[in-house]
């Protein structure tokens, strides 16, 4: 039996590099219709579980489904973080990949055109793929992947070396494109905010585990526990034997609400529209933004602190 | 020099010569570019080794390995029930010997040079075997085909080997160097001058072809 709202599914996944890297998922469930980012940090395995989900880690075991079916690499298309293009012109390598896909010749030109318009890249068609700078390689990149269609998506660090504006205009765009095109996607991106900007659904990954899996605001309402809350980006501050999860722009010097904690000042940087008080608040490091006035704190000076929408943590 | 054009012994050696060398690097591509795309790609126990031992036989001496081969090819060699020493069937074994490690050292750098996620791209996409073997091949058709100049211009210009198992017999083993090595120690200097541009010639010719195809752009 398939759930139809749960289309992939990981059952059993284990996988060992040489190096001594282990990546064990023993059970994972994502849903259809969604965007689903991969978080964690440099190492924690983000990457080779999406090679495992292409089908690219042949010494991997157990089982990956999509609908009930490993997934067929006619359904799946994978953008690397390592952008590799054949020799030739922008519009080879995507009429190459299409026509591997054996999508008619006759389809070709308007899927060409349509991808190419998504990333803004026309000028680029007629230019030598390898030739072209980081960021127009990227958006060349993005533009196979799009142009493929497929309904399982998955994008390694879509919007690393674009750049800003560019960057900023596909955090937008690019959810938008693949929620047309695909039934699941899955994004990884080192940056956090890219990560979360994009994706409605969250896997947290450490050290090659699951840590937590969910909707991105049920995480973020309730983390499961400290590590999972730290990688959503939040700030584990403990007191009194309980552990609060706080959003960092959400810790303000004051000390009317709760809780509230001692802050330790180590440096202060005004920067003229607002001042950074860096320091330590219950062991953690904590960057907290204030009015640059008079009333600016002093490294070494200890500072009430409170934190808004603190969340406890199991 | 001008009758040299009409002889046609001068045609026939130089048609031999064409066969036995061309023959020597078909077998050697057929050998050599597998071997070398697995040395390149692959990751293996020896493999710094055998990398080391090929670019040692791209520089061998051809007259050690003619002289390998008419060991084995002899009449009281291992293998001289087959009758093979002096006959063509001999050079070609001989020149296939020099050329392979050219065409594996070659197509194993080429391979070696292309994007390492380049297989992983075309798996990805769903290529068949042999999309996948056409695609590569194209990609990296600068360094395969420089291999393919280098093993046939090594092997069409040797002499060392061509005149020991092949014997330089007229009509039969004679090649354009080992002819060139008759008249010149017969003073027809010439004439052997002649057979010089002649293997110039018959080299720039084949070579013209396959710089055309590796320089070829890429089209959609």
């Amino acid at each position: 039996m398939t759930d139809e709202r749960m289309p992939l599914s990981l059952s059993g996944v284990r996988f060992t590099r040489p190096n001594g890297f282990v990546l064990d998922v023993p059970a994972l469930e994502l849903p259809s219709g969604k965007i689903i980012a991969l978080l964690g940090e440099n190492g924690a395995g983000k990457t080779t579980l999406l090679r495992i989900i292409a089908g690219l880690e042949r010494s991997a075991v157990g089982e990956v489904r999509f609908d009930g079916a490993p997934p067929r690499k006619s359904g799946l298309a994978f953008a690397f973080q390592e952008r590799v293009f054949l020799e030739g012109t922008v519009r080879r390598n995507l009429e190459v990949a299409l026509r591997l896909r054996r999508l008619p010749a006759a389809e070709r030109p308007e899927r060409i055109d349509a991808a190419v318009a998504e990333l803004g890249i026309e000028h680029l068609l007629a230019r030598e793929a390898s030739r072209l700078s980081g960021g127009e390689q990227q958006r060349v990149n993005l533009a196979r992947t799009l142009a493929l269609r497929a309904p399982l998506t998955l994008l390694d660090e879509p919007l690393a070396s674009l750049d800003a504006d560019t960057r900023e205009r596909l955090l937008v765009e690019l959810p938008a494109a693949l929620r047309r095109f695909t039934r699941l996607a899955i994004v990884v991106a080192h940056e956090r905010r890219e990560a979360l900007g994009m994706a409605d659904h969250v896997v947290v990954l450490r050290a090659g585990k699951v840590l937590a899996a969910g909707p991105k605001s049920e995480l973020f309402r309730r983390p499961p526990d400290v590590d999972t809350a730290r990688a959503l980006g939040l700030v584990v501050l403990a007191k009194d034997g309980v552990r609060y999860a706080v959003p960092d722009h959400e810790i303000k010097i004051g000390d009317d609400g709760a809780p509230g904690f001692e802050l330790r000042v180590e440096r202060v940087i005004d920067l003229g529209t607002h001042a950074e008080v860096l320091g330590h608040c219950a062991g953690q490091a904590v960057t907290v933004r204030a009015v640059p006035d008079a009333r600016l704190p002093r490294p070494g000076a200890t500072v009430r602190v409170v934190a808004g929408h603190a969340v406890e943590l199991p | 020099m001008g009758e040299i054009w009409r002889d046609p012994a001068v045609a026939d050696i130089a048609v031999r010569t064409f066969l036995v060398s061309g023959v020597a690097t078909v077998f050697a591509m057929l050998l050599g570019v597998p071997l070398g795309y697995a040395l390149g790609r692959g990751r293996f126990r020896g493999q710094t080794m055998i990398f080391a031992a090929v670019n040692t036989g791209m520089g061998m001496p051809p007259v050690v390995v003619g002289l390998i081969v008419w060991l084995l090819l002899v009449r009281s060699g291992p293998f001289g029930g087959l009758e093979l020493v002096y006959t063509k069937t001999a050079m070609v074994l001989a020149q296939l010997l020099i050329a392979l490690p050219i065409v594996v050292g070659f197509t194993a750098a080429s391979i070696q040079a292309l994007p390492p996620r380049l297989p992983d791209l075309l798996d990805m996409l769903g290529a068949g075997k042999l999309e996948r073997i056409w695609l590569i091949a194209r990609q990296a058709r600068l360094g395969l085909l420089a291999g393919v100049m280098a093993a046939f211009g090594g092997i069409v210009s040797e002499v060392g080997a061509s005149m020991t198992v092949g014997g330089n017999l007229q009509g039969q083993t004679r090649v354009l160097t080992t002819a060139i090595v008759t008249e010149t120690s017969r003073g027809n200097v010439d004439r052997a001058l002649a057979l010089g541009v002649v293997l110039l010639l018959l080299a720039f010719v084949l070579n013209l072809g396959l710089t055309l195809l590796q320089q070829k752009p890429a089209k959609p």
